[in-house]
């Protein structure tokens, strides 16, 4: 299968920090990959990089054959790469379904047709019954769908998902990786930063694993759970025998 | 109903002081519905409008007297002049956000203010120009009848509300009330948020040096200190939030409030007026952020919702 998303040699300091150094991995078209680590490990710079938010110092970003570097955020997305943020973004004074046609008049640009494009993403997050709230009364869970459905309105060949299960439940996290499962199934490219593991092994083929701004390692998630190196950076002893 | 009132009201009032109250308003709530775009529904705080306002009026009155061009082309040749003059001043002020962007947008229009009053070969300098009265002449842009005005006015505003209107409901809306509320998330949602402002720019430019033309024709008297003035920044900012900002209606109502009532004001008390005036507006705009953020148009809107149907959400809530 083609790659989606190629990413050579990507690096980028602020000031004496390096945030991101020397990072190649590489995620094929329809897979599903996670980026994980400790805090501070550099996976949200790395969206920040690819997705136009940050000029990368050094290095290549090629999305379906196409340079990323130096464009701005704007043509990234209409590339067909949409993110979440960290810290769900939500338009908060406009409805959830203003939010999401906002995505959706990237690719079209009449009104009606955008309001039907954003009801059916609004739909598949589950948000059907509060698309007339205002965002910034949603709950977080809620504001997380909300993100989701507006990255999905833009129509995005890759997805990029930073910590969209961050601080939720158990419950809410098993909806989560459902729906994540879904677009999967649809065959959506998804690069996901997460720090909850279960969800990391019920949906990623393929694990990358930075600390320090390095990749540390890289593979399928049975082999990432076993490697001693990213036992001792980041999972813990207790991970490989619970 | 209301258009035929409007249309109406000059020819059932006489009293050229309430014509003028009426000519007044229409034009501040034109200019209001003008600054609207940038300021309330994209968010990007202008209290540099005059500076439009100031080129639309010099570059009709100049096009007048020197060369002899009908202000109704000058009206249009000074909303070019805005238009053009407000792609290297939004260059400049749009690289910087909230209150630093307002700042820069006042000193564009100081510096424009001072240029104006050195510019005495062409511009009459300091002292500024009266516009040489011709009579009954339409074609200069010049009536007998204070009604006349009265409906450039109107129509004036008609078409800065038409325009809102279609932008409000078009993508074009939602982008600018998006990169209002949070200018990273936008761009991370495909909106080109430094074109959109500067698009937005252009429109709010052209439409402010129209309000400019209209003006120094109808007070037929241009100088500096007039159409580059603080005040004229101030006030599309002050009935917008007064009214309801980023509302297609809100700089209206607001106006409809503030306007005759600082007229009233100066009427009575003539001399001490500058002072009165602005102290009064001060206490409006205090009670109105603290109590209404949304502006009077909230209030109405709400009270009427509450009355007459279950809440409805619109794009702003």
């Amino acid at each position: 299968m083609a790659e989606a998303l190629v990413v050579r040699g990507l690096s980028k300091r602020f000031g004496g920090l390096r945030a991101v150094q020397d990072l190649s991995f590489a995620v094929r078209e329809g897979e599903t990959v996670a980026l994980i680590g400790p805090n501070g490990a550099g996976k949200t710079t790395s969206f920040n990089l690819i997705t136009g938010r940050y000029r990368a110092d050094a290095g290549s970003i090629l999305a379906f054959g196409r340079e990323l570097v130096g464009l701005r955020p704007y043509d990234v997305c209409a590339l067909g790469l949409a993110r979440t943020f960290q810290v769900a973004r939500p338009f908060g004074h406009m409805s959830v379904l203003a939010n999401v046609m906002t995505g959706a008049f990237l690719r079209h640009k009449k009104p009606h047709v955008a309001r039907e494009r954003a009801l059916e993403a609004i739909e598949f997050v589950g948000l059907s019954d509060k698309e007339s709230n205002l965002a910034r009364d949603l709950t977080t869970i809620d504001q997380r769908r909300l993100e989701m459905a507006r990255a999905l309105a833009t129509e995005p060949r890759l997805l990029l998902l930073d910590e969209v299960m961050a601080g939720l439940n158990p419950t809410e996290i098993d909806q989560a990786v459902a729906l994540v499962g879904q677009l999967a199934k649809r065959g959506l490219t998804i690069v996901i930063v997460e720090h909850v593991m279960r969800a990391i092994m019920a949906v990623a083929r393929h694990i990358v694993v930075l600390d320090h701004g390095q990749k540390i390692a890289e593979g399928v998630p049975k082999e990432i759970v076993e490697n001693p190196d990213v036992i001792r950076a980041y999972l813990g002893t207790g991970y490989a025998h619970a | 109903m209301a258009a035929l009132v409007l249309i109406a009201l000059p020819l059932v009032v006489s009293s050229s002081f309430a014509i003028d109250i009426f000519i007044r308003v229409l034009l501040f709530a034109f200019i209001g519905v003008a600054w609207n775009l940038l300021g309330g529904y994209a968010k990007q705080l202008s209290l540099g409008h005059a500076a439009y306002f100031g080129l639309g009026a010099y570059t009709s009155t100049i096009l007048l007297i020197k060369f002899g061009i009908s202000p109704w082309i000058g009206i249009l040749a000074g909303g070019v002049v805005a238009m053009l003059a407000s792609l290297p001043i939004g260059a400049l002020c749009f690289r910087l956000q909230g209150p630093y962007f307002a700042i820069a947008t006042i000193a564009t229009a100081q510096t424009l203010m001072l240029l104006f009053l050195k510019f005495r070969d062409f511009a009459w300098g300091a002292e500024g120009t009266t516009i040489p009265n011709q009579g009954n002449s339409p074609l200069m842009m010049q009536f007998d009848a204070k009604a006349a005005y009265y409906y450039i006015a109107l129509v004036l505003l008609a078409l800065g509300l038409a325009i809102t209107y279609w932008i409000e409901r078009s993508w074009m809306g939602y982008y600018l009330v998006a990169l209002g509320e949070d200018q990273d998330a936008a761009e991370a949602v495909g909106v080109n948020v430094p074109r959109i402002k500067r698009d937005v720019y252009l429109i709010s430019a052209f439409l402010t040096a129209l309000a400019g033309t209209f003006y120094v024709q109808y007070i037929y008297f241009i100088d500096p200190n007039t159409v580059f003035s603080f005040n004229i920044s101030v006030e599309p900012a002050l009935v917008s939030i007064v009214g309801g900002i980023g509302t297609l209606w809100g700089p209206v109502v607001g106006t409809i409030l503030l306007e005759p009532t600082s007229a009233l004001v100066q009427s009575w008390l003539g001399g001490a007026r500058g002072g009165v005036q602005l102290t009064l507006y001060a206490v409006i705009l205090i009670v109105v952020i603290m109590w209404q953020p949304k502006g009077l148009l909230g209030v109405l809107t709400g009270a009427y919702h509450r009355v007459f149907r279950p809440a409805s959400r619109s794009l702003h809530g």
